[in-house]
């Protein structure tokens, strides 16, 4: 055994933030190496530095004991690195064989000269053999947007293989799979590994790394906190390593007193399609009584999405009707939901959420920008928006360097709490909040939290969308699990396990794992 | 008989030059560089090749001139636009607007209003395709273009091809879908950009120079009338595609020979005759859209669409 | 500090393109043969240091100021409304119909009308490409350009057939009648319609900077879908917007109709069009009013000394066409952005493209 991939004192700095500090990492040749850490914690910019897509600010990298510098993923493939970016770097408007080849055609040969002709019954044929030989489901001539997300990554996998590297990093593999396709996912990289391959796997989800690694390193802030074989570890002990204290989720769900029977907001038969005309929300419907928190679980893209921007007018139904307290609000517009006592969380806290370039103040009235505390003789009153900017500053612990800068000076964590103390003084009777605390750092996941609780507990309703199911189970008084589109299963937090959850997220109902 | 003759002589006529723009126009807008300049580097090619010949004589060089020029206005566009990062669209307005002050400035230095080319006779340019031209009504409308008309309708097999059956058209097409892909695999996305608004700038020369040079050898203020804008609204018509961009051109090309032919038996309302072309095109443009975004669900407005 | 900082950076990445533009027309008229500095003082002098000069100025800043608060509405929201020429002539042709073919009357009744009529043609106008763009989803800039092109030529064919006036030697509607026009305040040629307009302009401060619509605009432009998100209908807000565009335009043709023209030309909007300017002049003024009242007295500077040029050197005044164009082609590249400087950019993008 050798080494494959050395850093030494590797640092990359953003301007004042310092991203990787001095990080010594060493990959051995056909091992799984797993890189753990949580959001933010500079895992992906040490991957991206390995791939050439950042230069690192010191320190050298070694490949195979030797120096190289790379410049661009040029340099990296051509030193027998590839990468699976978490973010799928495909073209949907092109078929399978077109991504996997991007970059590399094979162009008709006319008397010894290529003509500038794509040679594409060629690519297609090896393209097939490709798939063949690592026992692949797809299909070449597919279009990208047309197959799964575990079609697309073997695709990316694929990408990499074609250009014959031995060393193959994936960034989050298993974030947007399926437990099964997961489970698909560890048996190829496996097989890879009998190859002759190297991995390296970047990821947060430790029952994975203890499935697949035969070495990991802990990153935290930045820094290398730790280097063990698998063999010597516990999921435990790498959960210590990770956060640096002894337990993640520290909020305490005690309720003082039972769900009310009373429904404050419900959705019945509630579909729509997506730009494609393809049905992403099939007949759903549920309700959520006061003083509960409902949570919607599922792996990411079976339609939660959709549904938060049905629920907040951001989308039309094709069918079915929502209720809020006893009203008809079915296809109502954001501003009529907010009015008639809806507070929202989006998804993208930067696409809907906040606009990046407006101040933290202006930021502060969106959504409720009509509202006539802020307005005196119909004009904006700009002290009373600074006062209420102030106010949400000082009672949701909001850290900021420049009061009147941009919310893009902001963390996302205190990015988020602008959003959360926005929804909440608005005092509604039912918030919506998706992915809550997704990129947010451990001290603001809990003030948030706890957040949601109060609002719970003052007997107001919570539909809680996110794909931490740590997140969903410790906080939620009833779960219900989305698939394709539809609801495969409601469940009681308190009661099941993750596994029986797990089959849920597949499309598994609990009938049918009954009969067989 | 003889009507309809003129009617589809005069459709391949007003074609030709909008077909050249979208065709070449459209690269830029796959590369998701909306090149909006169409129209003041259509001019330029239409005044440096007639300003040229008038000086030398020479209409090779007025060619060649033409189609420099007008690069060199692609490079500024492509310069400001992509290397620094500035807003395409006002790049685009100001290249319209500064290409026809120019013209002007040295019409006036010269004391010009126009620039006629007298000694030029532009017969002489068209060609008469043997056989073909024999067949009667075909002969009448095929035959006895000038050559870059007939290479307007080559081009538009040209570029489909470019565009679907190399390298360079897929990574035209990549750069403008999914940049961050194109990166990370090494494409130089910068330079596929550059050679999507420099195809362009050629054809919108060339489109200049049918319209100036080879048909009525003389140059006019603004004689290019908005035909940029109009290859504009072919490319969104026919979103980027070739072939249906192309036939987007071509119904322009229709609206306005039959404008023009028909205007003769409309009296006093004749000049409402020319508005035709322009409400068509608009026409058009929303019923493809109204049809394209129909199923869509979801709220709102991204922009540029 | 950090707002002067931002002002003075908005401030910058409007003037460095001015002076940069004026450097190169400079370099063009040095191979003129002519003194660029002396050919500038010219260009500047009379307009703007004699009192007479300054309110000339201000009369035809007045349209301008019109022309570039309707692009700056729609351009802010990142709307590139291209219709404001049209918007604007269809409502200055129709002001002059109205202005000439009813009686006299009493004297601000009669201007009552015209404006009225001429804000009623243009928010027509501005509202086909604004229900295109909302209903079906149509690129507003394809839409409001082709249209324009439609409109010249249909009012070409009024002015020279339906409304032509046969006793003028030339192509023209009639004049409109004495109480339709404003009178020449002192020997400028200055009118009331500058204060009218001075006073649309603080209102206009006022919907930009501080109304729930000024808001929204901003919000729509920086990213529309948060704007959507936060509850702001946007496809009503484009409507408006356009509404606005319209009604602003309208007032510039009609004012520009009954203070100076007097009767509809082909040249009525001079070239390249009093919508044109605006659209530089609200580039210029970076969308918000004050920026644009300096923008527009600038511009108009340009203009009425572009005749001084003509009169005075050899260069032949379409030398100030052509550094506006130079303008606007620098305002396109942000010089100095929010956080980087140019030259940090440029080697960015260099490391990108290599």
């Amino acid at each position: 055994m050798s080494s494959m991939i050395q850093t030494i004192d590797l640092t990359k700095k953003f301007g004042d933030f310092t991203a990787n500090d001095r990080i010594n990492l060493d990959v051995q040749e056909k091992e799984i190496k797993c890189i753990v850490g949580e959001n933010g914690a500079g895992k992906s910019t040490l991957m991206n530095m390995l791939y050439g897509l950042l230069q690192p600010t010191s320190g050298k990298i070694l490949i195979r004991g030797k120096e190289v510098a790379m410049h661009s993923p040029i340099d990296a493939i051509a030193n027998g690195i590839g990468m699976v970016h978490q973010h799928f770097k495909l073209v949907p408007s092109l078929t399978v064989y077109e991504n996997i080849l991007l970059g590399t055609e094979i162009r008709v040969k006319k008397g010894g000269f290529s003509t500038p002709i794509v040679n594409q019954k060629e690519e297609i044929r090896r393209v097939e053999e490709l798939i063949r030989e690592n026992h692949f489901e797809l299909d070449p001539m597919d279009k990208i947007e047309d197959i799964s997300v575990g079609g697309r990554q073997r695709v990316e996998i694929l990408k990499m293989l074609y250009r014959n590297v031995d060393i193959l990093i994936l960034d989050e593999p298993t974030a947007v799979l399926t437990p099964q396709e997961v489970d698909e996912l560890m048996v190829t990289l496996k097989g890879l590994k009998e190859q002759g391959k190297t991995i390296i796997v970047i990821t947060h989800k430790l029952r994975e790394v203890m499935e697949l690694a035969d070495s990991i390193t802990v990153i935290k802030q930045g820094k290398v906190i730790g280097n063990v074989l698998k063999k010597d570890t516990s999921e435990k002990e790498l959960a210590q390593m990770m956060v640096g204290r002894d337990v993640m989720l520290t909020v305490d769900n005690k309720r003082d007193k039972p769900v009310s029977r009373e429904v404050v907001f419900g959705v019945s038969h509630l579909s729509t399609v997506n730009d494609y005309g393809k049905e992403v929300v099939s007949d759903v419907s549920f309700q959520v009584h006061k003083g509960e928190i409902l949570g919607v679980a599922g792996v990411e893209g079976n339609g939660q999405s959709e549904l938060v921007k049905l629920m907040t007018g951001l989308m039309e139904s094709t069918k079915g009707t929502m209720e809020l307290e006893g009203k008809d609000v079915t296809n109502w517009w954001p501003a009529r939901l907010r009015k008639a006592g809806m507070g929202i969380v989006p998804e993208d806290r930067y696409a809907q959420g906040l606009c990046r370039d407006m101040s933290i103040a202006d930021n502060c009235i969106a959504g409720y920008h009509g509202e006539k505390d802020i307005v005196s003789h119909g004009l904006y009153n700009q002290k009373k928006i600074r006062e209420k900017r102030d106010r949400f500053v000082k009672e949701f612990d909001i850290r900021i360097g420049d009061i009147d800068g941009n919310i893009s000076s902001l963390s996302g964590g205190n990015a988020q709490k602008v959003i959360i103390a926005r929804e909440l003084s608005a005092d509604p009777q039912v918030l919506i909040a998706c992915q809550p605390t997704r990129g947010v750092d451990i001290g603001s996941i809990e003030f948030i939290h706890r957040q949601i609780l109060k609002f719970r507990d003052q007997g107001k309703a919570v539909v809680l969308v996110s794909s931490e199911l740590s997140e969903i189970l410790s906080l939620s008084d009833r779960v219900i699990v989305m698939y394709k589109g539809q609801i495969s299963g409601e469940i009681c937090p308190k009661e099941v396990s993750t596994a029986a959850i797990g089959l849920l997220m597949a499309g598994i109902s609990g009938r049918e794992e009954e009969n067989s | 008989m003889e009507l309809l003759g003129n009617i589809l002589y005069d459709t391949v006529y007003h074609s030709a030059p909008i077909i050249l723009c979208a065709v070449g126009g459209m690269f830029a807008y796959k590369a998701n560089v909306l090149n909006i300049a169409l129209e003041g580097m259509m001019l330029n090619g239409a005044f440096v090749s007639v300003l040229t010949a008038y000086l030398t004589n020479n209409i090779w060089l007025a060619v060649l001139a033409a189609l420099v020029t007008t690069l060199l206005w692609g490079l500024v566009f492509s310069f400001l636009g992509i290397t620094c990062k500035g807003n395409v669209i006002v790049i685009g307005l100001g290249i319209n607007l500064i290409v026809p002050a120019i013209a002007k400035f040295i019409l006036k230095m010269m004391e010009m209003a126009n620039i006629n080319l007298s000694e030029m006779n532009v017969a002489s340019f068209k060609i008469n395709i043997p056989l073909i031209q024999d067949i009667p009504l075909v002969g009448q409308i095929l035959s006895g273009h000038p050559p870059t008309t007939y290479l307007a309708f080559v081009a538009i097999v040209f570029f489909a091809v470019l565009m679907y059956k190399t390298r360079f058209g897929i990574y035209v097409r990549v750069v403008g879908e999914n940049e961050d892909s194109a990166i990370s695999l090494g494409i130089k996305t910068n330079r596929y950009k550059y050679a999507a608004v420099l195809i362009g700038a050629l054809c919108c020369a060339l489109a200049g120079i049918d319209l100036s040079l080879e048909r009525l050898a003389m140059f006019t203020n603004d004689m290019t009338a908005g035909r940029g804008f109009i290859a504009i609204a072919a490319i969104y018509c026919g979103q980027g595609r070739p072939v249906p961009s192309a036939l987007y051109a071509i119904l322009f090309g229709v609206a306005r020979s039959l404008a023009v032919n028909l205007s003769v038996y409309a009296g006093p309302a004749a000049g409402l005759f020319d508005t035709i072309p322009y409400i068509i095109m608009v026409t058009v443009l929303a019923v493809v859209s109204y049809v394209k975004f129909r199923g869509v669900k979801v709220r709102g407005f991204k922009l540029d669409q | 500090m950090k707002r002067d900082g931002k002002l003075t950076k908005a401030i910058l990445n409007s003037v460095l393109p001015v002076i940069l533009a004026f450097v190169l027309g400079g370099i063009i008229i040095l191979a003129l043969g002519e003194n660029p500095l002396e050919t500038y003082g010219i260009l500047i002098r009379k307009s703007l240091f004699t009192s007479k000069g300054f309110m000339n100025t201000l009369h035809y800043a007045s349209p301008l100021i019109l022309t570039g608060l309707a692009i700056a509405i729609t351009f802010k929201a990142n709307i590139y409304n291209m219709g404001v020429e049209g918007q604007m002539v269809l409502g200055g042709f129709f002001a002059g119909i109205v202005g000439a073919y009813l009686p006299e009357m009493n004297s601000i009744l009669h201007k009552v009308i015209c404006f009225g009529v001429a804000i009623a043609c243009g928010m027509i106008f501005a509202l086909i490409p604004a229900l295109l763009k909302v209903k079906c989803r149509v690129n507003e800039m394809v839409v409001t350009l082709m249209l324009n092109y439609a409109m010249a030529k249909t009012l070409e064919y009024l002015t020279t057939g339906v409304f032509r006036d046969l006793s003028a030697g030339y192509v023209a509607t009639p004049t409109i009648k004495e109480s339709a026009m404003f009178t020449r305040v002192g020997t400028s040629r200055i009118t009331m319609f500058t204060v009218l307009v001075l006073i649309i302009l603080v209102i206009m401060y006022f919907v930009m900077k501080k109304s729930k619509l000024g808001y929204e605009i901003t919000a729509i432009g920086k990213n529309p879908e948060f704007a959507e998100a936060a509850g702001m209908n946007v496809g009503k807000k484009i409507i408006i917007m356009m509404l606005i565009s319209g009604a602003l335009s309208g007032i510039a043709g009609a004012g520009w109709m009954t203070s100076e023209q007097f009767k509809y030309t082909l040249s009525f909007s001079a070239d390249p069009g009093l919508g044109w300017d605006g659209m530089l002049i609200a580039l210029l003024g970076g969308h918000s009013p004050v920026g644009v009242l300096i923008a527009a007295i600038f511009y108009a500077v340009l203009k009425t000394g572009s005749d001084n040029i003509n009169m005075y050197t050899s260069v032949p005044k379409e030398i100030v066409a052509i550094i506006q164009g130079m303008i606007i082609l620098f305002l396109a590249v942000k010089f100095i952005s929010d956080n980087t400087k140019l030259f940090e950019r440029f080697k960015k993008a260099k490391k990108e493209a290599a």
